[in-house]
């Protein structure tokens, strides 16, 4: 188990700039995900952990030991492919064995080894079968048990999980969290899916075009975005865009006609006159005034629409739209008026970015 | 200065084994390959000491090489009952373009034709087609133009026998002959060249494309025109350039000729002049007027090429759209159009495979002596492969290089595909391209080359061909074939997702266990299906055997002995024995084309261009 620092790295792959000045400390044990879009940079970012890829600018240290240099099979990390990755031409047994006998460990140990870590990811019965004879699922445990027999000092995980379904990803999520708990193993997970993130994660990342936006455990990143960019990559949400009239806590700020009250997660302080946006995440929507201070809106219902848990109602709030979750068992009909109240302190403030 | 963040990739991207291919990849393209050709470049660019162009001017000047008027030859003149048809000189180097020029237009259209039909045409058996159009592929060097120059002889040949005397359908006797019979013998064996890749392309156009334009009211001949034609251009484009570098090197029909009618005209070409000067090479000389004829054919042949590849290049665009229904566009065509469909199918057949069932009748038969047709079925001559002790030694001498070669070039074609498809290494680049380049070197070019500069730097050594050219024709062998044994191993690297190789590194494994329990098991059907392949093409080449190989007898392979025996060397009735050989060719290749499509599970393999 090691601890995992990356120091300003930066690569670029022709004009496109996959990492920017990443810096990054995980911890020893931790869970940590690597969260952002497509091409945004998280799987460059992990490959150059694992000495697939090579910074153009920056330092990797496994425990404050500088490995930047040292090729891939100098690292022991153990990675799991999109893909799996799997040898075709081997069987599972000799798949798994494969990272052993290159370290030449005794044919004995290997044998037992190999079957320990098979049972551990329940593919006992299989260790005959080749890749193409499993399914997904199975690959993914084959995938997976292959990293880990290697007793690697990082578990990498690339979006694991993408190629499952649905049902599979939520199940395999968790076997994987409950397997890093037991074995304490340092790992970095990257995934574009912000649920998955969220249910594993001891912290996480979010990267956007390379640059790291935010750090934190997956209930400060979603309850306290850094910016307008982590506010609408995590969860849904209607971003209202207004100039702020007091800067201290709570923050005054005047959409139109409106005026909310809400708190800044910015270290920066906000001045008067500051263009903002507030976000207000449906879910986060009562009908019934709640104790603490709050924000309360009066529109017009514009449509509605039954999701299953609860339904999705569009308010029209004096020309501004707002999306509030309500449960199912209320009514609701278009065209009539209906009054919706948000706490303040779910009422998050950013500033807008000169993007 | 270098920075020092580059010296440290360079020291990580060169690990043992990436160093190792590239040092082996390297050396040997530079010695066997650039060395040869830059000597006998410099050669044909001195004179007495200084650079000149002496020796070219020496060339195109002289009324032998470049004529603009006729210097003799006949073309459509009837004399006595009989219309010769032989082809004008116009010189060496004149009739040497002129032939490939008229072979590649001939087998263009041939190519074209044949390939839409079989792309787009469905028909009761097209399968029999498709196997019996490849016939042609079959090597049968110098019998081939051997049994088309018998089969056209004015009095006793079999096509005049039959069309003029039994049937009465010609008006005279055909006598076709000298340039003309090298532009038939050649297009008859090299129009598969053309219908593989235009078929290739035909059937990798998107057929929405078509679609789009029948849709917006394009149909029949205009929307082949428009638009079917032009997207298969760049197979087009890729299988003539071939053929026009093979039609300048070709020896094979001017020899063949040359033995079975002796006509002057048939030796009017290039490729002949520079096999003849070998006659000569066994004193220990090239005329420097040899190697620039040689560095000529080079110049051209290497100029059409880039000149075509960045042709393809540009039109690189067939394969643009992808995605959708893919619904293969095969029509049933009329009863009356299927009636001229197979017309014209079994024409080409029948004219085509014209020298694979002559050499097996010359082989199986009195025919080489019996006049028009056959008259005794004999087996003496395929039981002379296996008794007469000259015949067994070029087979054993044969096989041995062919072996060795395919060694040779599994191991550099591995290298170069690996490093250039994997590797992020300077001179990666030049390596693809030194790798290309043996595409558009005629083989008699090379055996040039060779000769110059192994016998010079070489003197006296194994590697002097005077002393022993087997060392040197197995890496003639090895480098004429490496284009296409790399591209094979290339090709099946790119099936293969990196990410198998980047998993066993960050397991553990270095480079070179990744290479050898990782890739090499993953492409080795590529590797054994690209081996059979060129093991057949080794067999049957001919432009450096003939020339090489005539240094020494006791080294000489199958093909020279072929050609010795057509070329009229031995004895009457001796050509059967060549063509004994030939049978022994087409086996071997056939049963290389049943293994390595059973590998490879790709017809178009077949070719491997």
């Amino acid at each position: 188990m090691v601890e995992v620092v990356l120091k300003d790295i930066t690569k670029r792959f022709g004009k496109v700039v996959a990492a920017s000045d990443v810096s990054l400390k995980i911890d020893e044990g931790e869970f940590f995900t690597l969260l952002g879009p497509s091409g945004c940079g998280k799987t460059t970012t992990m490959r150059i952990i694992a000495g697939l890829e090579q910074p153009d600018k920056g330092r990797v240290y496994f425990d404050s030991k500088d490995i930047t240099d040292a090729p891939p099979y100098k690292r022991n990390t153990g990675m799991v492919f999109q893909n799996y990755a799997l040898w075709p031409h081997m069987s599972v047994f000799e798949n798994v064995a494969y990272g052993l006998r290159v370290r030449k460990i005794p044919k004995v140990d290997v044998n037992k080894r190999v079957h320990e870590v098979l049972d551990l990811v329940k593919l006992g019965d299989l260790a005959g079968r080749f890749p193409s004879q499993l399914s997904g699922g199975q690959q993914q445990r084959v995938a997976l048990a292959r990293a880990l027999v290697i007793e690697p000092e990082v578990l990498l995980l690339d979006e694991p999980l993408s190629n499952l379904d649905a049902k599979l990803r939520v199940e395999m999520r968790e076997e994987i969290k409950e397997l890093q708990k037991r074995l304490k193993i340092t790992t970095i997970y990257v995934t574009h899916d912000q649920e998955e993130a969220m249910a594993v994660s001891d912290r996480m990342a979010i990267q956007n075009k390379g640059i790291i936006e935010q750090i934190g455990s997956p209930i400060e990143v979603y309850s306290r975005p850094r910016n307008i960019l982590v506010a609408t990559f995590l969860g849904q949400g209607v971003l209202l865009e207004g100039v702020v009239e007091k800067a201290e806590e709570p923050v005054r700020v005047r959409i139109g006609d409106l005026t909310l009250h809400g708190i800044s997660s910015m270290k920066t302080e906000m001045r008067e006159g500051d263009r903002v946006a507030c976000v207000l995440r449906p879910e986060n929507f009562t009908l019934e005034e709640p104790k603490a201070p709050s924000n309360v809106f009066e529109g017009v219902t514009e449509w509605t629409a039954f999701v299953g848990p609860h339904k999705e109602v569009k308010l029209n709030v004096g020309g501004v739209g707002l999306l509030v979750d309500v449960p199912s068992n209320v009514e609701t009909v278009v065209g009539r008026r209906m009054r919706v109240y948000i706490c303040q302190k779910d009422t998050i403030v950013l500033p807008l970015e000169a993007s | 200065m270098i920075p020092r963040s580059a010296l440290r990739r360079l020291k990580r991207e060169f690990d043992l084994m990436t160093t190792s291919q590239t040092l082996i990849a390297f050396s040997i393209l530079l010695i066997f390959l650039i060395a040869p050709l830059a000597l006998m470049v410099g050669q044909a660019f001195f004179h007495r000491g200084i650079v000149s162009l002496t020796w070219f001017f020496d060339i195109v000047g002289n009324v032998e090489y470049v004529s603009l008027a006729s210097r003799g030859g006949m073309l459509f003149e009837v004399y006595r009952e009989t219309m010769y048809i032989w082809g004008l000189d116009h010189g060496i180097l004149l009739n040497t373009l002129l032939v490939a020029f008229v072979v590649t237009a001939l087998c263009s259209a041939l190519g074209v034709i044949i390939s839409f039909v079989m792309a787009r045409y469905s028909f009761k058996g097209k399968e029999i087609f498709r196997v019996l159009l490849l016939v042609p592929m079959l090597a049968t060097p110098f019998v081939n133009a051997y049994v088309i120059g018998k089969l056209f002889k004015p009095d006793g040949g079999l096509v005049n026998f039959l069309f003029y005397d039994l049937l009465h359908l010609l008006p005279w006797r055909i006598d076709i002959d000298g340039l003309v019979g090298i532009i038939l013998a050649q297009t008859l064996s090299f129009y598969p060249i053309v219908y593989l890749n235009v078929f290739a392309s035909l059937i990798k156009i998107d057929p929405s494309l078509e679609e789009q334009g029948e849709n917006l009211g394009a149909k029949g001949f205009r929307l082949f025109r428009d638009i079917t034609f032009p997207l298969s251009l760049p197979g087009l484009a890729s299988g003539s350039i071939i053929v026009f570098i093979f039609s300048m090197e070709d020896l094979g029909a001017p020899i063949g000729f040359i033995g079975a009618r002796a006509n002057p005209l048939a030796r009017k070409v290039v490729s002949y002049q520079v096999y003849s000067s070998f006659a000569e090479a066994i004193t220990g000389e090239i005329s420097p007027r040899t190697a620039a004829l040689a560095v000529l054919m080079l110049l051209i042949a290497v100029a059409s090429f880039l000149a075509i590849k960045q042709y393809v290049g540009l039109r690189a665009y067939a394969m643009l759209t992808r995605g959708g229904r893919w619904s293969p566009r095969i029509k049933t065509p009329s009863w009356k159009a299927q009636g001229f469909i197979y017309l014209f199918l079994t024409l080409v057949v029948v004219a085509a495979s014209m020298p694979q069932i002559g050499a097996v009748l010359l082989a199986t038969t009195n025919w080489a002596i019996s006049g028009t047709l056959p008259t005794m079925v004999t087996g003496e001559y395929l039981r002379a492969l296996a008794t007469n002790p000259d015949v067994t030694r070029a087979i054993v001498n044969s096989l041995l290089y062919s072996a060795v070669a395919v060694a040779v070039m599994i191991i550099v074609g591995a290298s170069i595909a690996y490093v250039v498809a994997r590797r992020n290494i300077p001179g990666r680049f030049i390596l693809d391209i030194m790798a290309t380049m043996p595409v558009a070197v005629p083989g008699i070019t090379l055996a040039v080359g060779y000769f110059l500069y192994f016998s010079h730097y070489f003197r006296g050594t194994f590697l002097d061909p005077l002393v022993d050219p087997a060392v040197l024709l197995i890496f003639a062998y090895s480098v004429r074939r490496l284009p296409f044994t790399t591209r094979a191993i290339f090709a099946g690297l790119q099936q293969i997702d990196v990410s198998l190789e980047e998993s066993s590194l960050n397991l553990g494994a270095g480079r070179s266990t990744t290479f050898f329990k990782i890739v090499i098991p993953l492409i080795a059907a590529n590797i054994v299906g690209g081996s059979i392949l060129s093991f057949v093409y080794s067999m049957s080449e001919v432009s450096t055997s003939v020339t090489l190989g005539a240094l020494r007898e006791d080294r000489v392979p199958i093909t020279f002995f072929i050609s010795q025996i057509v070329y009229g060397v031995a004895a009457v009735g001796a050509v059967s024995i060549g063509a004994a050989l030939c049978v022994l060719l087409m086996t071997v290749q056939i049963v290389a084309m049943v293994l390595s499509n059973y590998l490879l599970k790709q017809q178009i393999a077949f070719l491997g261009v």
